[in-house]
């Protein structure tokens, strides 16, 4: 069936607007029915196509500074445990990709909410094996989602992973070294930045807490939030900054008695 | 090395030392014989090459030759321990007029078994047992007994040629029965209340008054499958494309015997007589030429080089050299977008990424009983079903990313001793503390450790900047180590 929108020149203003966009993602030839993964905070979700991350895409992330990486493997791992299908997730780091003497491991990323038991590590001695190791692994259609560390990657390249992963439909998570300036063809790229968690009333650590800055994001709009993460593995927005003082405050107020 | 024309005996330990349980003719010559002791032995024999008997080869051996042997007839029973372990049994019922009748197939048998370096002593006769006391007390090496003369036969031959055990032949020894003809014809009442069952039914079975059933082998099946090309190939691609044909003619045969190939081997020999092997091993069994073909094209990527096809490959030969039990509907029914996960594609997928990439390259975490963070979880490869986890604790924070090796972190300030550090130094960097939650107190594995390691005290830091940090103390102040040391052992998101 081919597209058809009649835009008549006495619809309202918003309307056309709609009938626009809707019509933009067939013209960038991504189906319009691709299923989506949303973050559940309607203000985030409107700013991405279909309201949601499109299944079957590419998609990066990358920390704000490169001490960042952690937050940025932590919102990648929180993304892989969100994921309904509950088949294997594939997580491909070349040598080194999350830094020196560092591995995944395995009880953390179960509070993160990525049951270990569904990972399987690949690991690869370079760039090339790993666009070799995540393209096959995209292709097989096996795993629910692929993630992996990627030190490069040119706009031919990332032409082919976007093809094969809309091809299976699988989403492809990359998580990108800080600064990157590359042009792909990701659906959107995420900047993330570590921020003092979110305390309970007895000041012990409960959400973690990042900015996530949507850098990129094709069909959609970018934008800046403060993001929560719960021990139930619910996204929500951080209510108020948080307050590093919050302890100190009781000293600073004065009473008079 | 040994010498066989001088004198060689293999020796079993007994009561009274080491006896010879085999020896060759140089040996015999000597004058020496079985179950003489190994030192009087030596005496006799002045330079004696001996070695210890080694079953379990000769067991292996035996089982070999029988299976050659199933060129004659289908049925080779090769003799147990009551038989000597040293020979085998054909049936050869209805098999001898394809080699000519029974004299020649025993003179082909002989003649092969001569090219073999096998001295070899062979009897045909109605009854299994007729015939092997012939093979060993025959005063002719290949003897063929017309049918039902098995008494007259057995009658010329000593007690021993009825396979009894050493108490049986003593006693008949004692008791003056010498040949086996004294007991044909005697009375059987006497007999059967003095000895034990076996004796009449060892001479029974011999004169094929009652059965002997044989334990036959099995022959293993055997996969696999060759081609011999006119023109020699040369390039990968063209393996591969032979790789799919040869395994396509397997399937047959794997689906009939509803097995799948959990390892194959390629053999590729070349013009000049060099063989290039190629082995796979997979993760489950499969029946798939196209898997198959396309392993071994990984296979031959990564081996680039290794692999020289020099003047070209002649001959192809795909192996399955182990077959596993494999359901008959996991073929190829492989949908790609099917939402439904399937274990035999995500085998496949391991399969031809471990191909690529090296087998430790792919691998799973799977949970184990420790304290000690590190070794709470271990690497394993991708087979069979996950490991389940535990349900993750909430109150124990643990990093997504763990340092396995502990890095020691430097320029620690901590505002009271046993406390959280308000400032630290990692990898050049000074990390100012603004919150600290802690500590989780983990105590050595002691079972597990000799040497005491000292106690660990956790602490969750997070810096000014947001970033989190898994740190531990180590050591209880005062009682354990007099300065403590910290340590960054994972990253917190």
């Amino acid at each position: 069936m081919k597209p058809s929108v009649v835009i008549a020149p006495d619809q309202p203003r918003a309307g056309i607007v709609t009938a626009l966009r809707r019509l933009l993602p067939r013209m960038e030839s991504v189906a319009a029915e691709t299923r989506v993964l949303p973050f559940g905070i309607p203000e985030l979700d409107s700013h991405l196509p279909q309201g949601g991350l499109a299944l079957g895409s590419l998609h990066e992330v990358m920390p704000e500074t490169k001490e960042d990486a952690l937050a940025a493997f932590g919102f990648v791992t929180a993304l892989l445990g969100r994921m309904l299908r509950k088949d294997p997730v594939l997580f491909v780091t070349s040598s080194g990709g999350l830094g020196r003497n560092a591995r995944p491991y395995g009880h953390g990323l179960h509070q993160l909410g990525l049951d270990p038991a569904r990972a399987i590590l690949v690991r690869t001695a370079n760039n090339k094996q790993s666009l070799w190791t995540l393209e096959e692994a995209l292709r097989s259609g096996v795993p629910a989602a692929v993630a992996g560390t990627l030190e490069r990657l040119d706009l031919k390249t990332s032409q082919r992973l976007q093809f094969a992963a809309r091809e299976s439909g699988v989403p492809l998570l990359l998580l990108r070294p800080a600064g990157i300036t590359e042009s792909t063809v990701a659906m959107t790229r995420w900047r993330v930045r570590s921020m003092q968690a979110a305390r309970d009333r007895f000041g012990l650590i409960a959400r973690w807490r990042w900015r996530l800055t949507l850098e990129r994001c094709r069909n959609g709009r970018t934008g800046e939030w403060l993001v929560e993460y719960d021990n139930a593995y619910r996204f929500s927005l951080a209510t108020a900054v948080a307050d590093p003082a919050l302890p100190r405050r009781a000293s600073t107020e004065r009473f008079c008695a | 090395m040994v010498d066989p024309k001088r004198p060689f005996v293999l020796s079993v330990e007994a009561s009274g030392g080491p006896r010879i349980a085999a020896l060759n003719e140089a040996a015999e010559a000597e004058g020496l014989a079985k179950q003489d002791l190994v030192a009087d032995a030596r005496a006799k024999a002045g330079v004696l090459q001996v070695r210890d008997i080694d079953p379990a080869a000769d067991d292996t051996a035996l089982k070999r030759l029988a299976l050659w042997a199933t060129r004659y007839t289908p049925l080779v029973s090769p003799w147990g321990e009551a038989n000597g372990a040293d020979g085998f049994f054909l049936d050869i019922t209805g098999a001898a007029h394809l080699f000519g009748g029974e004299e020649s197939l025993l003179a082909d048998l002989a003649d092969r078994l001569h090219g073999f370096g096998l001295p070899a002593r062979l009897a045909i006769a109605d009854t299994a047992g007729a015939a092997w006391a012939l093979s060993q007390f025959h005063s002719s090496s290949t003897v063929v007994l017309p049918s039902g003369q098995e008494a007259e036969a057995l009658a010329r031959l000593p007690v021993e040629a009825l396979r009894l055990s050493f108490d049986t032949r003593t006693t008949l020894r004692r008791l003056g029965f010498k040949r086996v003809g004294t007991l044909i014809d005697k009375s059987r009442a006497p007999f059967a209340a003095r000895f034990e069952k076996e004796l009449l039914l060892r001479l029974d079975q011999a004169l094929g008054r009652a059965p002997e059933p044989l334990v036959f082998i099995k022959t293993p099946p055997i996969y696999h499958s060759a081609r011999y090309l006119l023109e020699p190939i040369f390039t990968a691609d063209a393996v591969v494309a032979f790789t799919t044909r040869l395994m396509r003619s397997l399937v047959h045969a794997l689906v009939r015997d509803g097995v799948g190939a959990r390892s194959l081997r390629l053999s590729l020999y070349r013009v000049d007589g060099v063989v290039e092997t190629i082995d796979l091993g997979l993760t489950l069994p499969t029946r798939s030429p196209t898997h198959v073909a396309r392993l071994i094209g990984l296979k031959l990527e990564r081996l680039a080089g290794a692999v020289d096809a020099g003047f070209g490959f002649e001959t192809l030969d795909l192996a399955v050299t182990v077959a596993e039990p494999m359901e008959a509907e996991q073929t190829e029914l492989v949908a790609a977008n099917d939402d439904s996960f399937s274990p035999e594609q995500c085998a496949a997928l391991v399969d031809r990424l471990q191909q690529r990439l090296g087998r430790d390259s792919v691998q799973r975490l799977a949970p184990v009983e420790s304290h000690l963070p590190e070794r709470a979880e271990m690497l394993e490869a991708v087979v069979g079903d996950a490991a389940v986890w535990p349900a993750p604790d909430t109150n124990r924070l643990r990093p997504p990313i763990l340092l396995p090796r502990a890095e020691e972190v430097k320029e620690v300030m901590a505002v009271v001793p046993d406390g959280p550090p308000a400032r630290f130094r990692w990898r050049g960097t000074l990390h100012d503390v603004a919150h600290a939650q802690g500590p989780e107190r983990i105590a050595n594995e002691w079972w597990r450790d000799r040497g005491a390691k000292p106690t660990r005290d956790y602490y969750l830091v997070e810096d000014k900047a947001g970033h989190r940090f898994w740190l531990y103390r180590e050591g209880l102040q005062g009682s354990e180590i007099r300065s403590p040391r910290w340590f960054l052992h994972g990253l917190f998101a």
